[in-house]
């Protein structure tokens, strides 16, 4: 009658939240461009809020500090993806491209 | 409630398509459109847990900020089809596929090796209480995330200014 009550178990969000990890680790170490990497850091910081948010509903339901926190992770994604897609422009200007492997000026 | 399930199951789905067409798909603007789909589906899971004021900043920001600031990036970097295609070759798809599943069974270990101290209390956190929270006892995180954005704007403009001039 009450169905699985798949939505109220800790470990569904947990595993969710690895599952964007991973997504976003394959992103960042395989995908070529950096604007690419920067979508697969998004992903990251999604499944960090989303592990947080979990926490706080299952783990600690008196304060509501985990959402504060995933608030907070919100504006630093903000000012994160800002700055990094300037960063982006300004190599695309000097280089005429974006990819992350051909950058090896301080390397040679 | 096996109504709520099947919603549950679905929004699930569309989280981790998402996430999968975010990474595998070749082109950057596919990306770009399975981040915003994975964006939705967490939204999603926010009101599953009871956090509706988080399910509406997560689309305010995310899908409304941040995916516009990176489809404007997109559009800077000029025509798509002069690039090189995102599937390089097999080997390093390989190697990745192999780190990213390496974390994953390992934090998979740690998830399901833990006790975790599950409280069967009813969650009612209002967005009242986020607030209080926030311009209470949160004050001067609040205002020092304030500031970092401040400066990371500032810090944008000036490096898209005076870096005009060289070439």
């Amino acid at each position: 009658m009450t169905g699985m009550g798949l939505y109220n178990s800790l470990n569904v969000y947990l595993f969710i939240g690895l599952a964007l990890l991973a997504c976003g680790i394959l992103g960042v170490v395989y995908r070529r461009t950096l604007i690419s990497m920067l979508i697969s850091i998004e992903l990251i910081m999604n499944g960090a809020g989303l592990n947080l948010v979990a926490f706080n509903r299952f783990v600690a339901p008196d304060n509501a500090y985990g959402m504060a926190f995933t608030l907070f992770i919100m504006g630093i994604a903000a000012a994160e993806a800002a700055i990094a897609l300037a960063i982006i422009i300004l190599i695309l200007r000097r280089y005429r491209h974006v990819e992350g492997a051909k950058l090896k000026e301080m390397k040679d | 409630m096996i109504f709520a399930d099947i919603i549950f199951v679905i929004i699930i789905l569309i989280t981790l398509g998402g996430a999968l067409m975010t990474v595998l798909s070749g082109s950057i603007i596919y990306a770009l459109m399975g981040l915003v789909t994975t964006m939705f589906g967490i939204a999603g899971l926010y009101i599953y847990l009871n956090a509706p004021f988080l399910a509406m900043m997560q689309i305010l920001i995310y899908v409304g900020a941040i995916s516009v600031l990176i489809t404007f990036a997109i559009m800077l970097i000029g025509p798509l089809y002069k690039k090189p295609k995102e599937w390089s070759y097999p080997l390093k798809f390989i190697l990745a596929a192999v780190v990213a599943l390496f974390s994953f069974f390992v934090f998979a270990k740690v998830i399901l090796k833990t006790q975790w101290t599950v409280l069967s209390k009813p969650f009612a956190i209002s967005t009242k209480d986020i607030g209080r929270l926030l311009f209470d006892r949160l004050t001067f995180p609040f205002e020092l995330i304030s500031l970092v954005i401040v400066v990371a704007i500032i810090g944008a403009v000036m490096l898209s200014l005076y870096s005009r001039g060289e070439k």
